[in-house]
């Protein structure tokens, strides 16, 4: 049995964005790193493996460079790699499901985690899209998931608070932020990655034809630039602060 | 946020992938863990001892040597670590060299087998720390002079005498004690336990706070036979651990400087005085700018060191070079950048005052500024100028 954890390479929170000619300039972006909801996924993944769950794949669609995401996957205890090598900036979300769920078939695998969205696309739309092309069950917005004997209980955000299900096979948990701690690598898994080879394909290799991409990205634009902050002096200025706090800030 | 580290001219770039990923490693350990906690540390005068847990379950303990546990990497990955480390503080950069090249490597380079398996995994995984005693009250830079002595009874050993300002000394399971037996000094493994040993801590530091520094007394020691190291005889023992956490050190320096460098640069923006960010005066700007080139130097000064101790074509000069110069450039940065923040500078908000604190002792300690200095002078010259006897 083998577990899925999906991983996108994203720019870093706290890389400077710049945007030209209508794109976003990828070659400013100083520093990428894994999409944060994806980590979740994957320490969740860890724990799932080192429950006896199932042996696990990372697998990345994306540029040469999100190999290093792979390879530090491996450092925390993935089992194997595999990095399906493409230009993904033009491609739409279902060209992007539809290498990804290939993926995910090329690797056996049944149960899947991913990210509930990437931190910069953030469209949300991959987990759910994968898992609609697997035939799988699709829980989102999950923040714990555990192995129950040959089906899985997953915590999910509800409007209620929160709502514990449980999941048969084959099925697709996408993660949102979760309380547990993130594992760190050691020596020793370094060391491992080091000897661990990614597999490299290509959407073709996987067999796939992803035809025409029917949403055509036509510019992007940087967010406008936040107003200047507001400045009071006095006690008399008490009344107008907490009037804009409610009324403008929306904060109390 | 990340630590965006001063890196002019992508020094880190030469680094193997695997070397990279240690450091960003303990690049996290140090953010996520010691930053927010530093301060106390140093407030309460203690070593925090989940540090010890994390660097042994990162597995950096004893970072170069390799078998019976230890982690096998480069010395290049060695000096990443005690950079990373440093740039939290030297304190736990100095827990990690004592631990790794002062006590680890004693045992893995002059220890019996019995030793080695006994000790070194134990010590790698950080369930026992050690502890390195050479200087006594008397004989600091000269080492060689030293009082402590150890006599053989026959079925053990009897150690008598002190050691002083030795680092780890009260939290340690183990001390590495170098004594003269029959006049020729000798490493020997002294346990917390063994009668007639006691390591009282010393307190009153003004720098590295956060690192436990201790006397070792010896009064009537016992010690089983089996706790000698039988692979040295001489000076040569202590050096060549020195040699490696010297090493360690001249890494370590540029952390501590680019902590100091980050802060200054950061505080400069954000302080206006006279209308302006006082980064904005060219006085400002050259201390900066000079802070950028001394920096610059030291990463390409260490880490040609570090491809030639993987390489083994070194000569002992060559670390004293570079421990001298990187510690003398990181406390004239730190010195400058406490001058940059201003008051503000003295405040623990900062860290520069606590490096700069922490420095004084890296200065003297692992032979001080100017022995190094001695040391390369008999190296150009020939001729030694440690002492007025011509021996
Ligand atoms: C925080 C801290 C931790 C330490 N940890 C350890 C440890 O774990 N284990 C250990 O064994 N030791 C440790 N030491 C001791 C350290 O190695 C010694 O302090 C160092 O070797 C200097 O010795 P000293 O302090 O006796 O100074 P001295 O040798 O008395 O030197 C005083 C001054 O005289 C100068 N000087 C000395 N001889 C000459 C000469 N011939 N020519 C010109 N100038 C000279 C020195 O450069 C220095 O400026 C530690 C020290 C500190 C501060």
């Amino acid at each position: 049995m083998t577990i899925a954890v999906l991983l996108k390479q994203v720019p870093d929170t706290t890389a400077k964005i710049t945007v030209s000619g209508g794109r976003v300039d990828q070659s400013s972006v100083a520093k990428w790193s894994t999409s944060p909801y994806d980590e979740y996924a994957l320490e969740y993944a860890l724990q799932l493996k080192e429950a006896g769950a199932g042996d696990l794949v990372a697998i990345t669609c994306g540029p040469d460079r999100a190999a290093k995401m792979l390879t530090d996957a491996a450092a925390v205890g993935v089992d194997s790699m595999l990095h399906v090598v493409a230009d993904t900036t033009e491609m739409d979300s279902k060209q992007i499901q539809s290498i990804l769920a290939a993926a995910i078939e090329h690797c056996g695998a049944d149960v899947v985690l991913c990210g509930k969205q990437a931190a910069d696309t953030n469209s949300g739309s991959t987990g759910p899209g994968i898992a609609s092309m697997m035939g799988a069950a699709c829980v989102g917005m999950v923040s714990e998931v555990m192995v129950e004997g040959d089906s899985f209980s997953a915590l999910r955000a509800s409007s209620s608070g929160n709502e514990r299900v449980s999941v048969s096979r084959p099925c697709l948990f996408a993660f949102d932020k979760a309380s547990t701690e993130l594992r760190r690598p050691n020596v020793k898994g370094i060391m491992m990655a080091k000897r661990k080879v990614i597999e490299t394909v290509s959407a073709s290799d996987l067999g796939i034809d992803m035809g025409e991409s029917q949403v055509i990205i036509e510019s992007h634009d940087s967010p406008p630039e936040k107003p200047p902050g507001q400045k009071f002096e006095g006690a008399d200025s008490v009344q107008t602060v907490v009037l804009k706090l409610r009324e403008e800030a929306n904060v109390i | 946020m990340p630590f965006d580290a001063l890196d002019f001219y992508d020094v880190d770039s030469l680094l193997t992938e695997d070397e990279r990923m240690v450091r960003d490693m303990v690049r996290d350990f140090v953010d996520k863990d010691v930053l927010p906690e530093i301060e106390h540390a140093c407030r309460d005068g203690v070593f925090p001892d989940e540090w010890r847990v994390t660097l042994g379950e990162m597995g950096v303990l004893g970072a170069p040597l390799k078998g019976y546990g230890c982690p096998g990497l480069s010395y290049a990955a060695y000096g990443v670590i005690c950079r990373e480390l440093e740039r939290g503080d030297s304190g736990l950069r100095s827990f990690a060299s004592v631990q790794g090249s002062l006590a680890m490597y004693p045992i893995w380079d002059f220890g019996s087998e019995d030793q080695k398996n006994y000790y070194l995994p134990k010590m790698a995984s950080g369930e026992w720390i050690g502890c390195f005693g050479l200087t006594e009250p008397d004989y600091g830079s000269n080492p060689g002079d030293m009082i402590t002595k150890a006599e053989d009874m026959g079925d053990h050993y009897l150690l008598n005498g002190a050691k002083m300002w030795i680092t780890n000394g009260s939290i340690a399971q183990l001390a590495v004690v170098w004594a003269k037996l029959d006049g020729v000094i000798r490493g020997f493994i002294v346990e917390k336990d063994d009668e007639g040993f006691s390591a009282p801590e010393m307190k009153g530091k003004h720098s590295l706070k956060a690192s436990v520094t201790s006397e070792l007394v010896f009064q009537d020691c016992k010690i089983p036979k089996d706790r000698i190291l039988p692979g040295v005889k001489g000076l040569r023992g202590p050096f060549s651990c020195l040699n490696n956490a010297r090493y360690g050190i001249s890494w370590g320096a540029i952390g501590s400087a680019q902590a100091c460098f980050d802060s200054a640069k950061e505080y400069s923006l954000s302080r206006i005085q006279f209308e302006h960010p006082i980064a904005s005066y060219q006085l400002v700007q050259n201390k900066l700018s000079w802070m950028l080139r001394e920096i610059t130097k030291a990463q390409l000064l260490a880490y040609h060191l570090s491809q030639k101790k993987d390489s083994g074509d070194w000569i002992p000069e060559h670390i004293s070079l570079a421990k001298m110069n990187n510690v003398d450039i990181a406390l004239e940065i730190a010195r400058v950048a406490r001058d940059i923040h201003g008051a503000n500078g003295i405040l623990d908000e900062y860290p520069v005052m606590r490096h700069m604190a922490n420095l004084e002792s890296v200065k003297t300690y692992e032979g001080t500024h100017d022995i190094h200095n001695l040391i390369l002078g008999r190296y150009i010259t020939g001729i030694q100028a440690f002492t007025r006897e011509t021996s």
